[in-house]
């Protein structure tokens, strides 16, 4: 074409047709790409604009005693909720003018001020990482406003909080738990999947180990909503399950005096003092309560505590402060009955006459000596008493605690052991080192498998242990005790430096009397006793009774598992038993005069107290028992960590836990005597 | 041979018989284009669906009879028709006659269209009140522009200078400016475009046209530069490019946006009839008027889309036969004004509802919801009509 002007009408026609086809052609072609290329894409993104999809929260279950009452039922409050983040800035004013609006429109709707709202938004109660709850427990109407007109509250979130209610306060906290928002890292576990951000999940006690159970599973509504958010239809619906309950084996009544006597306690054996004239320190302590036959946990009781009420919407830096920091109140979160990692002292007696027994040097008559000390390679061992006693068999050695009748077994055995070592070429694998077998048999160093969270294992030492830990530590030990100042800190590192992975005699003998490196917990302790007052089974402790469902129909029946017939020779049960028996009931038992007064006729009692050393602190109190000592009902263990003598702190609060249980002294009227402190 | 009076009536009467015949045969009614109406038709018909369609569920909602967008719509296809028939009678020759009439009347109304008279709907004052009816002036001011240029061309004979140009413009740049102001950049264009299309029909030198079309690019410069065109205009302007960007899907792209979500979920068969969840659910805003392609897009796919598009070709081919068989150049000059602007209208519409264009406010002819597009669209078929019929 040279120029339009000369060119025919037609031509110039023509260009109008290039023109117009060429405009078609570029409509056509975007079509074929919106429609047909990339049109998966647009049905997701036009099904994503009109389908909203609402959760429904299920019912969390309701934990019971074992009576039915109810110690935490779940109430879903419906609560209107601000992101900080989005509305304020770092100095906590409103980060602009829309965001000032907000808060006043927020105001109105809750009938609050807004500084009221402003005062809530900013309050360091809550997590930052998280919408602050402005309002608990609003109407529903509330709720819709702000749903169906989100536009006008941006950062602010109507949701259903579920808040946990404890008609008996911070009773049982430790074996009923607490809730939590779940974390980002959990989120992003695979076994936590069916969670979403903001949901709620166990934390410790039951709460946790039957968080399945209680927790049930969420529903969600898919609503067609049109470009204003209202709704038109539902377009497909799962109801929410509710969670089950769960039935305890706490005896509520019990469970209640035992927090009060142990508590109460453990305040009173504050008064007292020491040899060194200075006040005991009592910092923390434990009791449990077991069914005697079954292990069913009873009552549980751990202090300091905490209230699980404080956990509802966050906690406050004070409360968090008590919780995780405060010097006055250890770690009151811990549930000091399955995750205290104490030296057990003389009540792992018990345990060390059985292993004894088994060694086959000294039956249950067998007539020991107990000297106030125990001589070996130049190391001197020392009883708790520095009278000699004369001489016993193992009912009185039980009776009287003699800790050198077990020194003076625990080292001939251990004398017999590494002569047997020899023989086999020192492969440990052949040694049958007996007091570590017949504790492990008794359940320690390892959980018991009891229904609740974090128990601890515990530590049975032997002889491959210690070489363990020293490959272990080794280096950092010769570290210290290069570094270290003279004196006899500095010489035990170094002897561990150096030969820290051997296993002496005087190992041995520390072990039998529950020192040294041995660790158990209250639990372990109760499991021991349990099984010498019902004749030999260990039992798994339990505090899970029956998980129901909303009918109360019993979906689950949990029974009492047995860990093992301990197969105690009669002869040797008996004796122990008979010396347990003695330790209360008797003149000169260490219990004894923590008992003076309980009618034992009608109720014997059948016990033994320890006092655990743990140098440089106070010692640690211990008292276990079980009564009625000839038809064993019940088992009870209390610990009060640095409470110094068993009999003298531990013994007397067990004595008002029982008298209650058993209907002699309510814990209302109760008071705490402490018992002699000389005594072990 | 002696001729004979007899013999001579015979003969005037045999020419008389062949002239009524050829008469008969060339009566201008005989030579409609039937194909030209029936798409207009059909197009208006699949308007109707549509316009239906999109408020069937808002107009439920608010308990309002379900027809009453298509009632006024059937209206004003009733008054488009007749219009059309009323256009196609009139001698289009006649029409250069009436031609500065009609553009001083357009120009007038697009006064007190602006005057407070005027009526603003969602910014832009476009429409007139008349005893209840909604007018929009510009859209009349298309067909005056139209004839106008085309009538000042026709005069000139294809001897085309510098002044031609000029006065072709100015006839042009008048309204395009009054309908700038309100503000109608879409059909400011389209003024200006059929300007442009009329001058190359004219035959207008090629130097003129790049030196035009250079202007129009400085103009658009100076426009952006000076601030004529408002950094939120251009923001609204652009957004369209940039529609896949959440923070402006939410905001300026928002309408491009849904609406492309609209038709591409329609895929290639479409949702149904009534079954379009952005068409029910009101995702797309305007979706009766300048929207209505989402509808179509989404409920009939892309097949229904390419349908609707092929009507269009179709309107657009006819035209083009009309424009080459017109017996004059006044008559080739209307039918490629009138493709220039069915075409553009047509591209703009469809290409702002696929997000290839900005979204000015131009109706998709015959297919959106609006009366005086419609009655207007109808009038320029029997336009079409006219220099078909009269084409011997």
């Amino acid at each position: 074409m040279s120029s339009p002007s000369d060119a025919s009408p037609a031509l110039r026609l023509t260009l109008l047709a290039v023109i117009v086809i060429a405009l078609f052609v570029a409509l056509f072609a975007r079509l074929w790409f919106l429609q047909v290329l990339a049109g998966d894409r647009y049905v997701e993104l036009a099904d994503s604009n009109r389908l909203r999809t609402v959760v429904i929260e299920a019912p969390r279950g309701s934990i019971l005693a074992s009576d039915g009452e109810e110690l935490v039922r779940n109430r879903p409050a419906l609560t209107i909720s601000a992101d900080r983040q989005e509305l304020l800035d770092l100095a906590g004013a409103p980060k602009d003018a829309a965001a000032a609006a907000v808060i006043e429109r927020l105001g109105e709707l809750l009938e609050l001020e807004p500084d009221a709202v402003l005062e809530r938004l900013i309050s360091r109660r809550y997590s930052p990482f998280r919408p602050v709850p402005i309002a608990f427990d609003v109407a529903p109407e509330t709720v819709f406003s702000v749903r169906e007109n989100q536009e006008l509250f941006p950062g602010v979130v109507a949701e259903t909080l579920p808040v946990r209610e404890y008609p008996f306060g911070a009773s049982a906290a430790h074996v009923l738990g607490y809730l939590n928002e779940i974390t980002e890292a959990e989120l992003a576990d695979e076994r936590f999947a069916t969670y979403r951000g903001g949901d709620v999940i166990g934390r410790d006690g039951v709460e946790r180990s039957y968080e399945e159970e209680l927790r049930g599973a969420a529903g969600q509504r898919v609503l067609v909503v049109n470009a204003r958010g209202n709704v038109l239809d539902v377009q497909s619906e799962r109801e929410p399950v509710e969670g089950h309950n769960l039935v305890t084996t706490l005896d509520l009544d019990l469970q209640r005096a035992t927090e009060k006597l142990l508590e109460g306690g453990i305040l009173a054996s504050r008064e007292l003092t020491t040899d060194d004239d200075e006040n005991i320190p009592s910092v923390a302590g434990s009791a449990i309560v077991l069914d005697a036959q079954d292990a069913r946990v009873l009552a549980m009781a751990s202090w300091p505590t905490y209230d699980p009420r404080e956990f509802i919407g966050g906690l406050s830096p004070e409360y968090a402060e008590y919780l995780y920091t405060d010097p006055d109140n250890p770690q009151p979160s811990i549930n000091r009955v399955i995750t205290g990692r104490y030296p057990p002292g003389s009540v792992f007696k018990v345990v060390s006459g059985a292993a004894m027994m088994e060694t086959g040097l000294a039956g249950p008559r067998t007539q020991l000596e107990c000297p106030p000390e125990f001589e070996v390679g130049g190391n001197t061992f020392r009883n708790w008493n520095d009278e000699d006693e004369g001489r016993m068999d193992l009912s009185d050695a039980m009776k009287r605690s003699c800790d050198t009748y077990f020194y003076d077994l625990a080292y001939r055995q251990w004398v017999a052991e590494q002569r047997r070592l020899e023989q086999v070429d020192n492969d440990l694998e052949q040694l049958d080192e007996v007091q570590a077998r017949v504790s492990r048999e008794f359940g320690y160093g390892s959980p018991l498998g009891i229904d609740l969270p974090n128990e601890a294992a515990g530590v049975i030492p032997n002889r491959q242990t210690k070489l363990a830990t020293w490959t272990d530590q080794r280096d950092l030990w010769c570290e210290l005790a290069e570094t270290s100042d003279p004196g006899y800190r500095r010489d035990v590192l170094a002897h561990n430096c150096q030969f820290g992975y051997l296993w002496l005699g005087g190992d041995a003998i520390n072990t039998s009397i529950g020192q040294g490196e041995i660790l158990a917990s209250p639990l372990q302790t109760a499991a021991t006793y349990a099984a010498i007052a019902n004749g030999g089974r260990l039992l798994e402790p339990r505090v899970g009774e029956a998980v129901l469902d909303r009918d109360g129909e019993v979906i689950r029946q949990l029974e009492s598992e047995l860990i093992r017939d301990l197969d105690l020779e009669p002869a040797v049960l008996d004796a122990i038993r008979d010396g347990l028996e003695r330790v209360v009931m008797e003149q000169r038992g260490t219990a004894e005069p923590a008992f003076r007064g309980f009618p034992l006729d009608e109720i014997p009692v059948a016990g033994k107290t320890g006092t655990a050393e743990l140098k440089p602190l106070v010692p640690y109190a211990w008292f276990a028992a079980y009564a009625p000592a000839d038809d064993p009902e019940v088992v009870i263990v209390v610990t009060v960590e640095q409470g110094n003598g068993g009999s003298q702190t531990a013994a007397p609060i067990a004595r008002n836990i029982l008298e209650h249980h058993f209907g002699i002294t309510d814990a209302e009227d109760a008071e705490f005597e402490a018992g002699p402190a000389i005594l072990d | 041979m002696e001729v004979g009076y007899g013999e001579d009536r015979a003969q005037r009467l045999l020419r008389d018989r062949v002239q009524s015949r050829w008469m008969a045969a060339y009566d201008p009614i005989k030579h409609l284009d039937p194909v030209l109406v029936i798409t207009a038709l059909a197009l208006t018909g699949v308007g109707l669906l549509a316009i239906y369609s999109a408020k069937l569920q808002a107009l439920t909602q608010q308990g309002l009879p379900t027809t009453t967008f298509i009632s006024r719509q059937l209206l004003a296809l009733v008054i488009g028709v007749v219009a059309m028939v009323v256009m196609a009678m009139i001698d289009y020759r006649h029409l250069r006659t009436y031609a500065p009439v009609l553009y001083v009347v357009s120009v007038f109304l697009l006064l007190v269209v602006l005057s407070p008279l005027g009526t603003e709907v969602k910014g832009s004052q476009r429409w007139l009140v008349v005893a209840g009816f909604q007018l929009q002036p510009s859209e009349l001011a298309k067909i005056a522009v139209l004839v106008m240029i085309a009538a000042v061309l026709h005069e000139l004979k294809g001897n085309i200078r510098l002044g031609a140009v000029a006065l072709g413009l100015g006839i042009a740049v008048v309204p395009t400016a009054l309908v700038f102001l309100q503000p109608d950049l879409g059909t400011s264009l389209v003024f200006f475009w059929t300007a442009a299309v009329l001058f190359l029909i004219a035959g207008i030198p090629a130097r003129y046209l790049v030196t035009l079309a250079l202007g129009g690019l400085v103009a658009i410069i100076v426009a952006l530069q000076t601030g004529v065109i408002e950094a939120y205009q251009l923001r609204r302007l652009t957004a369209f490019l940039d529609a896949a960007d959440p923070a402006l899907a939410q905001g300026p792209a928002f309408q491009t946006y849904q609406s492309m979500v609209a038709i591409g979920s329609g895929q290639f068969a479409g949702k149904g009839l009534f079954q379009g969840t952005q068409t029910a659910l009101s995702y797309v805003p305007e979706n009766h008027t300048d929207f209505i392609f989402t509808v179509i897009g989404e409920e009939f796919g892309f097949i229904g889309a390419s349908v609707v598009l092929g009507l269009f070709v179709l309107l657009v081919w006819r035209a083009l036969r009309i424009a080459i068989l017109a017996k004059d150049l006044f008559g080739t000059l209307l039918a490629s004004g009138i493709i220039a602007i069915l075409s553009l209208q047509v591209f703009i519409n469809v290409g702002m509802n696929v997000g290839i264009m900005p979204v000015t406010g131009l109706p998709l002819p015959f297919v959106s919801y609006g009366g005086t597009s419609l009655i207007i669209w109808f009038a320029m078929v029997g336009l079409l009509l006219n220099v078909h019929m009269r084409r011997f």
